[in-house]
């Protein structure tokens, strides 16, 4: 209960550092006499926050949590501690759909096509799931299906413009940075979705851990079941790749943060603590992006997302004990 | 309610049925024991009465003379047919309590099943095999009052580990619950019937080969049960 309250506060502390700390110094003071007295606000402050810092801190907090939630949802459905929806290629598929969007010039909007290749990836892997007898052929399965996707986008790369190479290779690198706010909100609403889906199945979650016969003999329907996580995984990460770019390790490595502080491993137990860990690590490796954007180096959130991912990871094979679940 | 099986075919391709067709029927309360060859299809008879596997042809029903039933994936069905399988999941980390909740209540399985009282707070992964056998056990019995299919379930416990299972089915036995298992235990089987003649008095054992269903009496010795399971001539 302290850890988890503990929890709250710092992710609560994150978020209000993420919009207070900034490039621009805004003088916190004046600025909520002003609203509050129903005075004129300095017009680059409100400007600042309504259009730059509010999004992109919603952003990360939306993107954090769903993914982290992913990353629980596929590593139960797998029974495998290192799935997540980056490992499965299903982000790669995503990573498809925008390129042939953007690259090809199609007139669809991206959240569309990012979806729509998640949704092809998931189909693949809900076809080849019961093929998949080991945990390792469905991570081959997942590397399979990247190169052939980075072959694609490669192949697409070779005949676009440079405006449109450019704009693919800078979503590739993930930012929080491009939400507004009606893009932000509607990721959090959709993140809000998921949450809720969850409760309601994390009966059947917690069984279909037992095994998949076994769920089955306790009364899970595996079709609607495997419908409903392809639907609400295909939905929730299109939208957040498409924003976001194809964002690294967070579904990954996020329910194993929490599981390394935290002892409940129930789905209804650990959907607050989860979906909390991923949106202070999001926030977190945000608050590095923009340190190094103000020093002007600029590094992308994808490489500060594998720095801190990456040996959570190896931690988990290095470990490798009974009871990661 | 006796679980009755009509004109069964098993299999999973209706070019390559497992068994010619066949009709048995199974009586509530008793130890029901199937043995076979690896490949003879005593999984795929289990998964079949279970529901999560469609037969080729034939029906699967339970009747006590004024209900029946027939098969069907969850809903009523699992409430009269629990499963223990073979190997325990393993890496599960809810906890023992945790497990038990999904099938009912934890405080009812520590009271039938006192020695699982104490791994009520840990975690499943943290026991051995033959622990979390049991735990599986207790789970089927909170979800079914009635049958219990087991496959294989003692393949891979040490003889505490057997000894404390076969211990859990008596006891279901003696609630008036009913078992239906598969095994390759031959010894086990025929050691528990030795000790356990009341528990026997309602069961059968079978042999499942290509004819289907072969029901012997339970006094059978064990040359002529491993004669009848390798096809060898009787003399």
């Amino acid at each position: 209960m302290k850890t988890r309250l503990a929890l709250m506060v710092m992710m609560i502390v994150a978020l209000g550092l993420h919009v207070a700390l900034g490039e621009v110094h805004i003088d916190w003071g004046a600025f909520f006499s002003a609203t509050l007295m129903g005075e004129e606000v300095n017009d680059l402050h409100a400007t600042v926050l309504r259009d730059v810092r509010v999004p992109r801190a919603l952003m990360a907090m939306a993107a954090g949590t769903s993914l982290g939630w992913l990353g629980l949802l596929m590593q139960t459905w797998f029974r495998n501690p290192l799935a997540g929806p980056g490992v499965l290629g299903i982000t790669s598929g995503g990573s498809l759909g925008v390129a042939l969007a953007v690259l090809l010039g199609l007139s669809m909007p991206a959240w569309m096509a990012a979806s729509l290749g998640c949704f092809a990836v998931l189909l693949l892997i809900g076809v080849g799931a019961r093929r998949f007898v080991s945990p390792v052929t469905t991570l081959v399965f997942g590397l399979m299906i990247s190169y052939a996707v980075s072959a694609a986008v490669t192949v697409l790369q070779s005949s676009a413009t440079a405006e449109a190479l450019q704009t693919f290779v800078f979503w590739g690198m993930g930012t929080f940075g491009k939400a507004s706010v009606s893009q932000a909100t509607l990721c959090l609403a959709l993140q809000a979705g998921l949450g809720i889906w969850m409760m309601r199945r994390s009966k059947w979650l917690d069984m279909w851990m037992l095994g998949e016969d076994m769920a089955q003999t306790m009364g899970v329907p595996k079709s609607r079941l495997h419908l409903e996580i392809l639907l609400m995984t295909g939905l929730v990460l299109g939208a957040v790749t498409s924003v976001c770019g194809p964002l690294a390790f967070l579904g990954l490595a996020t329910p194993h943060v929490y599981r390394f502080f935290h002892p409940k491993r129930g789905h209804l137990a650990s959907i607050q603590g989860v979906g909390a860990w991923g949106a202070l690590l999001a926030l977190a490796a945000d608050g590095v992006v923009r340190f190094t954007d103000s020093m002007s180096m600029h590094w992308p959130l994808n490489a500060v997302l594998a720095i801190m991912g990456a040996p959570v990871v190896l931690a988990v094979l290095w470990k490798r004990t009974h009871d990661w679940s | 309610m006796n679980l009755h099986l009509h004109h069964l075919v098993l299999g999973y391709h209706p070019e390559a049925p497992l068994t010619s067709e066949f009709s048995t029927q199974f009586q509530q309360g008793g130890m029901h024991v199937i043995l076979g060859g690896n490949g003879s299809g005593k999984t795929t008879l289990l998964r079949s009465v279970l529901g999560i596997q469609s037969v080729l042809s034939g029906t699967i029903g339970l009747d006590d003379g004024a209900n029946s039933l027939v098969v069907q994936r969850g809903g009523a069905w699992q409430k009269h047919m629990a499963y223990v399988a073979s190997t325990p999941p393993r890496e599960v980390g809810l906890t023992v309590r945790e497990v038990l909740e999904l099938s009912g209540s934890h405080e009812g399985a520590a009271m039938h099943h006192p020695r699982l009282q104490p791994w009520l707070t840990r975690r499943l992964s943290e026991l051995s095999d033959g622990q979390k056998q049991q735990v599986m056990v207790a789970r089927a019995m909170l979800q079914s009052q009635s049958w219990i299919v087991l496959d294989e379930p003692t393949a891979f416990l040490d003889v505490k580990g057997q000894a404390d299972l076969w211990d859990m089915l008596t006891q279901h036995l003696e609630h008036g619950g009913s078992v239906l298992m598969a095994t390759h235990d031959l010894r086990g089987v025929l050691r528990w019937a030795q000790s356990n003649e009341h528990a026997r008095g309602s069961g059968s054992l079978s042999v499942l080969g290509r004819d289907g269903l072969e029901s012997m009496p339970w006094g059978i010795e064990e040359q002529m049960l491993i004669d009848k399971l390798t096809g060898s001539p009787q003399s």
